[in-house]
């Protein structure tokens, strides 16, 4: 494929149908950030190692980062615009708020994302497993005291 | 414990229990959990143009010619720039001014800058960056701070490759050789500090935009805006009240931030090309061209009486700076006046050397230049200790100085009870009363192991830094007070801190306050958000000034009430009469004074030690911990399962801020103490991303607790210590002795190496 060459990629974007014209070689982050404004999820390595980027694709989540924006053809992708303004993610949020798991803040929507996906799963994980999950979201303000406590009041068992 | 006596009871502690139940959510907590905090980073806006830097390919090098010149014929490019574009002063720097903006005739670290383009898209960016001819003339490359200081090495500038040194005897020779023939045990060691990088989750970046005025605005995370400003009206030769610099909020900065890196190219860009640029850096960028922690080797030899008693001490230190002074002779002097940690010696001697180097550059990194020689001190007092027969806890709290000594250099400081206290506390925990429980089980698999460490530090800059500032008090027209730093929220929890003072000194209701941060448009003034300094300095700003400043303001309610200022009183909202019946809100004070708001400026004169020891402290902070690590003997892997933390830093401003600090300053630097590891070859980082340099993750994330002793001195007039840095200066000794607690190796090298606890093992098999 010419790198140059446009594609029209259609894709649901938090509920709203979107049709992106990009080159083949734009991720997914980039769509998100430059082409919608959507800059909650945010660059912090390009690797898909911090987490800080997490959308879901087709309620699944993927570090943004490492899907290129073609690969959403025909899917749905959430974000944290719609994911942090709803009620599935209010006892997430609550939790991470008053436990102190927020301090910069540059990693909290990734987390939400993560933990209101876990949240929301049938059946719930336990704390084990929650916390097993949460390992790709790095902080490195907090040093997790604020995350463990969360996830002790979101995950019992 | 035998030195039980000897150490003070705490009348005032925040257990980790009582912490959390005061604990309330930061104000802005539930804006960063939405993703919509406001970074800088997230200022896109349609028609910006993106900028992007070519970085130095080499290590070092003659910069002989820059042929912008096809770049700028590429369609879409508004702006290409080399150092020739800057007309102001080539070169900025704190102590020494010494780095380029854009690179003039040298290179002298992988990515310095040499030019830098802005253009309508990304990739026309990085096509321009790739159509600029750079001749290069290899210059041979000093990797290596010792081999720097030679006579024959290469220069990284004309001045010589020694940046700073320093020299420090508390004995003359006959002291020492009395002092040597006294000792029973006297024990030496090699510790090699590493770089550590500090991975700040958003890199440098922002927004360069002109204000259409002949002006500048700058939206860029930094630890001091007043400072950005200043550098780049200078470069740009504006006068300086035409740039702006909105700094905050910052996505992490841990000192990473608190110098200048590509902002001034952000600003020439945008300049230039009279657009707006927005700038910022891929992670393997900013590792190249953001600054370390300081690598440092620390010789140290230590020796004590049969007794116990501490008596001589000669620290040896190796420090590379890299390419450029950025903070490094700060944190040499930081790295001297710690080596001597809390305790009494009876002859002290400490050598130090900053070097030059063409690898990266080093400078702020809480911690600061403490924590190098902190956990080396650490380990040769546990050594010198086990050598006694004296528990870990007996031997630091004999050997602490008294609470009104000398400061570790002799100069004068405030005195403290800190070190005492915070053992004292530490001596009470579990974790410390249980430490016969620690044993190896699991059919000998794991070895387990208790350390102790103890430390104090600076609180602000040394003396001859810019320890005052600016801060101003104001009524809105919408009735709230406004406190106005230019300090920057960097996830401390600025506001907090801000609300919980004024509550306590203004006496207003927390609602009453809005905090205004980090816009140098906006406030005097304050100085730089580092150095632990900000808690303290609001604290002394408010509790000097804040009463006076509502007294005034209730004048002016009493004379529009027709009243005697007396029969008022001041309290959340406004001012009530002495029955408790509302008289004016704050916002009716507002509306009758709407033309002439009350506006203060509260100069905030420095506080430093008298003695004339340049960069040395006038207040510390103490912090006692233990930690509990489990060695896996097949594997080598380090687990650190509990970390118990005794800190001392006066009354606790914001609780939940308090223990967000402490737990996250742990853990950096127990990522420093046992994962964190940024090799470099031939003066290049080898892991440029976060595949290759591990941070902590969740898993590694201890069970910690936190015990905050609010006891202060009689008389102490300068209240809360700073918490940022301190738990990163405690977690690193902690870590380290817990390791050599459970198998009783030596470590003299950070981070710990699992093969370095296997090949241990199998020597000692």
């Amino acid at each position: 494929m010419n790198p140059s060459t446009t594609i029209d990629v259609s894709l649901v974007v938090n509920d709203a149908p979107v049709v992106l014209h990009c080159e083949p070689s734009r991720r997914l982050l980039t769509v998100l950030r430059e082409d919608l404004g959507l800059t909650g999820a945010k660059p912090g390595c390009g690797v898909g190692r911090c987490g800080a980027c997490l959308v879901w694709l087709d309620g699944e989540p993927v570090n943004a980062c490492l899907v290129m924006a073609y690969q959403t053809q025909g899917r749905a992708v959430t974000t944290i615009e719609s994911v942090g303004a709803s009620a599935a993610s209010e006892p997430v949020r609550r939790a991470l708020a008053d436990c102190g798991a927020v301090q910069c803040g540059y990693c909290a929507p990734g987390l939400v994302m993560m933990m209101t996906h876990l949240h929301t799963r049938v059946p719930r994980p336990d704390a084990a497993q929650a916390a097993a999950d949460l390992c790709g979201q790095l902080c490195r303000c907090t040093g997790y005291g604020g995350l463990q406590r969360a996830i002790g009041t979101l995950f019992p068992g | 414990m035998a030195d039980d006596a000897l150490l003070p009871t705490p009348r005032r502690v925040l257990g980790h229990p009582e912490l959390l139940a005061r604990s309330r959510p930061r104000p802005d907590a539930d804006a960063k959990l939405r993703g919509a905090a406001g970074y800088p980073t997230h200022r896109l806006r349609p028609g910006q143009l993106h900028g992007a830097v070519l970085g130095s390919p080499v290590p070092h090098a003659r910069l002989v010619a820059i042929d912008t010149s096809a770049a700028q014929r590429i369609a879409g490019v508004r702006a290409v720039v080399t150092a020739a574009a800057i007309s102001g002063p080539a070169l900025y720097g704190l102590r020494h001014v010494d780095r380029p903006a854009l690179c003039t005739d040298r290179v002298r670290c992988v990515g310095d800058p040499i030019a830098a383009v802005a253009a309508d898209t990304a990739q026309t960016a990085q096509a321009a960056l790739a159509a600029i001819r750079v001749t290069l003339e290899p210059l041979a490359v000093v990797d290596d701070a010792e081999a720097a200081l030679a006579p024959t090495a290469a220069r990284v500038h004309e001045r010589g490759n020694l940046l700073h040194r320093v020299h420090y005897a508390s004995a003359d020779e006959a002291a020492w050789a009395a002092a040597e023939a006294a000792c029973a045990h006297v024990v030496e060691g090699e510790y090699l500090s590493p770089r550590q990088m500090h991975v700040c989750l958003e890199t440098e970046g922002g927004v360069a935009e002109p204000d259409g005025q002949g002006g500048l605005v700058l939206w860029w995370g930094c630890q001091n805006p007043e400072r950005d400003r200043q550098v780049i009206a200078a470069m740009l030769c504006l006068p300086p009240e035409r740039v702006r610099v909105v700094g905050s909020p910052v996505g992490g900065s841990y000192g990473a931030k608190d110098e200048l890196t590509v902002q001034p190219i952000a600003a020439l860009l945008a300049f230039r090309s009279g657009r707006s640029v927005r700038l910022h850096l891929s992670r393997p960028a900013s590792t190249d061209l953001g600054v370390k922690r300081h690598p440092m080797r620390v010789r140290m030899r230590s020796g004590c009486d049969a007794q116990g008693r501490l008596l001589l001490h000669r620290v040896e230190i190796l420090a590379d700076t890299g390419a450029y002074a950025t903070h490094g002779p700060e944190v040499l002097d930081a790295a001297v006046e710690h080596a001597v940690g809390p305790y009494a010696w009876t002859a002290l001697a400490i050598e130090a050397r900053l070097a030059y180097t063409n690898n990266g550059i080093a400078g702020a990194f809480r911690g600061f230049g403490a924590v190098q020689t902190q956990w080396a001190l650490e380990q040769q007092i546990d050594r010198l200790a086990r050598a006694c027969g004296i528990d870990a806890l007996a031997f630091r709290s004999r050997n602490l100085v008294a609470p009104d000594a000398p400061g570790p250099l002799g100069q004068e400081v405030v005195p403290s009870d800190g070190p005492r206290l915070a053992l004292a506390q530490l001596s009470r925990l579990p974790i410390w009363l249980e430490r016969g429980t620690v044993s190896d089980d699991d059919e000998g698999r794991y070895r387990y192991g208790l350390g102790v460490a103890m430390v104090h530090r600076s609180d602000g800059f040394g003396r001859g830094g810019p320890n005052g500032g600016k801060l101003a008090l104001a009524l809105a027209s919408d009735g709230r007070i406004e406190l106005r730093v230019s300090l920057t929220e960097m996830g401390q929890s600025l506001a907090e801190s801000m609300k919980a003072l004024a509550v306590r000194y203004l006496g207003c209701g927390e609602d009453d306050l809005r905090p205004v941060i980090g816009d140098s448009a906006l406030a005097p003034d304050t100085g730089a958000a580092a150095a632990s300094r900000s808690t303290s300095l609001l604290h002394r700003a408010l509790s000097g000034a804040a009463r006076d400043w509502i007294a005034a303001l209730g004048e002016q309610a009493a004379r529009h009430l027709e009243v005697a200022a007396g029969t008022l009183r001041f309290g959340p909202g406004g001012w009530s009469d002495l029955q408790g019946r509302p008289r004016l809100s704050l916002a009716e004070l507002a509306e009758v004074l709407r033309t002439d708001l009350p506006h203060r400026v509260i100069h905030i004169e420095p506080e430093e030690t008298p003695s004339p020891v340049p960069g040395s402290h006038w207040v510390f902070g103490a912090c006692a911990a233990a930690a509990r690590v489990r060695i896996d003997t097949w594997t080598g892997a380090l687990q650190v399962q509990q970390l118990a933390l005794a800190s001392a830093l006066g009354p606790v401003v914001s609780p939940m801020g308090l223990l967000g600090q402490m737990e996250g300053g742990a853990l950096m630097g127990q990522g420093m103490a046992t994962i964190e590891r940024l090799p470099m070859r031939d003066a290049r980082y080898l892991a440029r991303n976060l595949d290759a340099y591990l941070v902590p993750t969740l898993a590694d994330a201890p069970c910690a607790e936190l015990h905050a002793i609010e006891d202060l001195m009689p008389g102490d007039t300068v209240g809360p210590r700073g918490a940022g840095e301190i738990a990163v200066n405690i977690a690193v000794p902690a870590v380290a002795n817990a390791v050599s607690a459970a198998i009783g190796m030596p470590v003299e090298r950070l981070p710990i190496d699992p093969d370095d606890l296997l090949d241990f093992l199998e020597r000692e098999a």
